[in-house]
């Protein structure tokens, strides 16, 4: 029985490669790298061997091996991937829970993950060798170590394919990889603002000791103490591991046991009343057409990474530039611009967000010109409060308010120019994004170069075609401040000029080749 | 799918008018009644036996008793929708015309004798003016033609019609064909499904019933009937030919104009050729069924018809415009269903009909009222306020449907309208659809459902691997067979099993 599994995982990884070429490419890059950095753990591991603080050593490893497996545990529920072992696939097969429960967890050794994980557990084995007994230690840790992360990442995906069957939990786990990123963002604070040099090693010491008590660092700790001589936390602690191990296989059991038997969730729908932003909008193809933008903003959570991605990504910008000792006073004229770029950028693909259901512009032979201006209502919208609160905030932390006119010239130009670009490529250029109703996480199969060229030169064209009024801007604060006000006129008036040519030419491009545009859904 | 035989009869008669006429009489009385001709009357024998078996004997017997009276009354029961129906199909005509010379006195005022009889609703419908135009021609002349020959059976079709609606069709009949609008639609589904039960059960029965029965009456046309008879009563009879003779001149005579053109289409997707060299005419006030095998190409044809698949060669005129050089001229005539394309499902459903509506160029007023009514015919009230994104398959279908219609198009092309749809449903669809084509529009549709087509559709074509094998009207088409018997044929014949006996050890 669990030879035909591991048959069908190593098919099932075989077809991986019957792919497209770049896919394939794209596949063997990010093996090699997986495959790299393991390797480069492994002779990392294997020095350790032979110097270095053991104690040290093994507080280093308890941490490092905790947070691997706690990842085992998280990303299959953040990223929900799709689970080509699901237990309910199985279902109608008749095989006993156990021989089922066995069978699925062992394929799971043979993957990426597994292997990496194998190859650098098999570095821990040699980092502890210091001895017969102490070897034999290892290895067992090391085995109870990975038997833990393959059970702890079959129980999570299994609960996340059940717990996110539905539609709405499933967008949520958007919100939840979002939040994560900004909690993760003052941990990284914290991290860089620690004095390493002075409490780092007490730090560390600390939190190893408390995680080698629990299942994540038990068997990863167990080796290193017996190394320092404190076999009896060692035995211990390896006794807390098998435990762990055990009840993890109880719960795996339950757990297909009852996946067999739950074809899946119903979620309630929600009732919403009246025709929502339709109400709002003039009631003609432009108006109906910014509102559904609208309400697909709200509704829709891939839609919702990428506009939180917007107020987050000036964060992350300045944070490092600020650990780095860039004056705040400079600082503050990056966020606004910064934002700007994004929100133009977030329709470049729009298009394609749409996935088939885009037939019904076509079918009902839309205007290209209404599709694109009212694709671009609520960006602009948006786009308003942005540059005007923002700049304002912004110079105000900069203190020199005759720098605002660029500020807002800068960020308007921007922004339509995006607009502009966005309007074009999303008729023109099309490339796969996840389907509506997935994961916001769950990546497309089918991303290929040419997707990657929009991406960047939609990105860069903004900033490309503002480069005047950067200009201009840079002459107001280097020259004379009667810059600024020029800088203004021509922000507007490229930005304007953009985006009226993107609208046009992507207006044109809609009108000629709406077929094309869904046969390019269909193939996604 | 549920009422077979019902969507037929329509055309022939009223149903209700008639059932009632027909369940008085008896069954047995059937065939003989009108006396059709001594070319006829041989058929009739045999349609005895077979009758009993497969419908409601008690529906035809009618016929005889009925059919002076029960004709008349179903015509203008009918009425309309009936007799638009049937001029619209080329084939109709037959029907009409035996009775005409009575009945069309009848027919216009005929509300009033009907009324009493049917349940109700006959509110009048408009449609009569329409009628006349389209089929008279080609119905009367068939009278003249054959005066005596029609006329049986014209009777014995609406006792057909009879048969099938009686009983069957019982729960439906209160919905009147009559009624055009959409309102009346949906007070239907309302009455149905208080009644669901029954109604499905009978519905279904019928259903299952009538693959046994090759020859039906399919409900379109005359010659269908005339066809039929002989076939029921015996094998091809002489009469048979006769009366087909007589019939086919009357419905050259006036073809209906082109609705649909499709010339030489040609669509590859890498090495597979999933449409080579199709042509396809539709005429106007068709009800044209489009069947075929899994990736026989109905989709990809259809897609190219609407403007939604860019054909590699062939031209496709709709109402006389080129969909490919003046898309949005075309685009304005055509409703689209398109099978397995997404929706905007992050919109409520009211929200999706008040897009789809506005996108096609309605101002606010009429989208919100059009958008009710489409509600209440698809029986939507309830989900309205919900996301598309929850609903099910067959609700989802719906939605679409009714975002096909918002724009009352010249031309619905549907593909699959009734997958996953529910009976009682489909059933409202059906006759949303048949009120649609009764008063002049056109619709297209492909399906998997032959019972469906055969019952629904007045042509149809056979599409295999990319071509059109067989297009017709449902009667040239199936021949002596039914359709699904004639379409597996074409599309490569039964495969035999072999070899399968192990299924039949069981392994326990």
């Amino acid at each position: 029985m669990v030879t035909q599994f591991f048959g069908l995982k190593l098919r099932l990884l075989a077809n991986l490669f019957r792919r497209s070429p770049w896919q394939v490419v794209g596949l063997v890059v990010g093996l090699l790298y997986g495959l790299g950095v393991a390797i480069t753990i492994l002779v990392a591991l294997i020095t350790l061997r032979f110097v270095g603080d053991v104690s040290l050593i093994r507080d280093s490893l308890v941490v490092a091996g905790s947070l691997v497996v706690l990842g085992f545990l998280l990303i299959p529920i953040v990223v929900g991937i799709d689970d080509t072992m699901d237990p309910r696939k199985f279902a109608f097969l008749g095989i006993p829970n156990r021989s089922l429960s066995l069978g699925l967890a062992g394929s799971a050794l043979i993957g990426v993950p597994a292997l990496t994980l194998s190859i650098m557990l098999l570095g821990t084995v040699i980092t502890w060798s210091r001895g017969v007994v102490e070897t034999l230690l290892a290895l067992v840790s090391a085995v109870l170590v990975l038997v833990t992360c393959i059970l702890l990442s079959r129980v999570s995906a299994s609960l996340a394919a059940f717990l996110l069957s539905t539609r709405r939990s499933r967008e949520f786990t958007g919100l939840i990889g979002v939040v994560v990123l900004v909690m993760l963002s003052p941990v990284v604070v914290v991290l860089l603002g620690t004095d390493w040099g002075r409490h780092g090693r007490a730090l560390l010491g600390t939190v190893a000791s408390i995680l080698g008590w629990t299942p994540l660092g038990a068997a990863l700790a167990a080796p290193g103490d017996a190394s320092t001589g404190a076999w009896g936390t060692a035995i211990l602690k390896l006794v807390i591991a098998a435990a762990s191990v055990y009840l993890l296989w109880l719960i795996w059991e339950v757990v297909v046991a009852r996946m067999l038997v739950s074809p899946g969730r119903e979620a309630a729908a929600k009732q919403y009343s009246g025709l929502g932003w339709f109400d709002r909008m003039p009631h003609n193809t432009v108006g109906a057409i910014a509102a559904r933008t609208f309400t697909y903003w709200a509704r829709d959570s891939r839609y919702w990474v990428s506009l939180i991605m917007i107020p987050i990504v000036p964060i992350l910008a300045i944070l490092p530039l600020s650990i780095a000792g860039v004056p705040l006073h400079y600082l503050a004229l990056v966020p606004v611009p910064l934002m700007c770029v994004f929100l133009g950028w977030t329709m470049h693909n729009d298009v394609a967000y749409d996935s088939t259901a885009i037939w019904l512009h076509v079918a009902s032979g839309t205007r290209g010109l209404a599709d694109r201006v009212g694709r671009l209502i609520p960006a602009a919208v948006m786009g308003i409060p942005i540059i005007g609160i923002g700049s304002a905030v912004s110079i105000s932390v900069y203190g020199d308010w005759t720098v605002l006119p660029s500020m807002l010239g800068v960020s308007t130009c921007i922004l339509l120019a995006g607009l502009g670009f966005s309007s074009y490529t999303s008729t023109r250029f099309p490339y796969p994004v996840t389907k509506p109703g997935d994961s916001p996480f769950a990546q497309p199969q089918a991303s290929d170069t040419a997707s990657a060229l929009v991406q960047s030169l939609t990105f860069v064209g903004s900033i490309v075609v503002a480069l005047p009024v950067f200009f201009l801007a840079y002459l107001g604060m280097t020259d004379d401040p009667i810059w600024h006000l020029h800088a203004l006129g021509a922000g507007i008036g490229i930005g304007l000029l953009a985006v009226v040519v993107g609208i046009w030419f992507g207006a044109r491009r809609f009108d000629r080749s709406g077929p094309e545009m869904l046969a390019s859904a269909l193939r996604a | 799918m549920p009422l077979d035989s019902e969507s037929d009869d329509e055309s022939v008669a009223d149903r209700s008018t008639e059932s009632k006429a027909a369940r008085d009489v008896h069954p047995n009385v059937v065939d003989q009644p009108e006396g059709q001709p001594a070319t006829i009357k041989p058929a009739a024998s045999t349609p005895t036996v077979r009758k009993p078996a497969v419908r409601k004997p008690a529906a035809r017997k009618p016929v005889a008793g009925s059919v002076g009276t029960a004709a008349v009354a179903k015509a203008a029961a009918s009425k309309t929708s009936g007799a638009k129906t049937a001029a619209a199909r080329t084939t109709v005509p037959k029907i009409v015309a035996p009775q005409t010379t009575e009945e069309t006195a009848a027919v216009t005022p005929p509300e009033t004798a009907v009324a009493p009889a049917t349940l109700a609703k006959p509110t009048a419908r408009k449609p009569p003016a329409r009628k006349p135009a389209v089929r008279k021609p080609g119905v009367r002349k068939p009278t003249v033609a054959a005066p005596t020959t029609v006329k049986p059976s014209s009777a014995f079709a609406s006792s057909l019609a009879n048969s099938a609606t009686d009983e069957t069709t019982r729960p439906y009949a209160t919905r009147d064909a009559l009624e055009g609008g959409l309102q009346a639609a949906a007070r239907t589904a309302k009455i149905a499904s208080q009644v669901p039960a029954d109604a499905q059960t009978e519905v279904e029965q019928q259903t299952e019933a009538e693959p046994q029965t090759p020859p039906r009456t399919p409900s379109t046309a005359v010659p269908k009937v005339v066809q039929t008879t002989p076939a029921k009563a015996a094998p091809k009879a002489v009469p048979t030919t006769a009366a087909t003779a007589s019939v086919v001149p009357v419905s050259a005579a006036e073809p209906a104009p082109i609705v649909i053109e499709a010339r030489g289409l040609i669509k590859r997707f890498g090495h597979k050729v999933a449409v080579s060299d199709l042509s396809l005419t539709v005429r106007a006030g068709s009800f044209y069924g489009i069947v075929g095998p899994n990736g026989a190409g109905k989709t990809t044809t259809l897609s190219m018809i609407t403007g939604l698949l860019r054909p590699a060669a062939g031209t496709v005129t709709v109402h006389g415009i080129d969909v490919w050089k003046r898309p949005n001229e075309a685009k304005r005539v055509i409703g689209v269903l398109p099978d397995r394309l997404r929706l905007f499902d992050r919109l409520t459903g009211a929200q999706l009909l008040y897009y789809a509506g506005t996108l096609r160029g309605l101002d606010n007023d009429t989208v919100r009222a059009r958008s009710a009514d489409l509600a209440a015919a698809f029986g939507l009230d309830d989900a309205l306020n919900r996301l598309v994104a929850d609903y099910s398959a067959g609700m989802t279908k719906k939605i679409a449907l009714a975002c096909a219609m918002i724009h009352s198009p010249r031309v619905l092309v549907l593909d699959e309208p009734f997958e996953s749809v529910d009976p009682v449903s489909a059933v409202n669809v059906t006759e949303i659809l048949q009120k649609y084509v009764a008063a002049g529009g056109t619709v297209v549709l492909s399906s998997h459902g032959m019972d469906l087509i055969q019952r629904v559709c007045d042509h149809v074509a056979i599409i295999v691997q990319g071509r059109v094998l067989a297009a017709g009207t449902v009667d040239e088409v199936r021949g002596q067979n039914t359709l699904e018997d004639r379409f597996i044929e074409l599309a490569g014949g039964r495969k035999v099993a072999e070899g399968m006996e192990w299924l039949h050890n069981f392994s326990d």
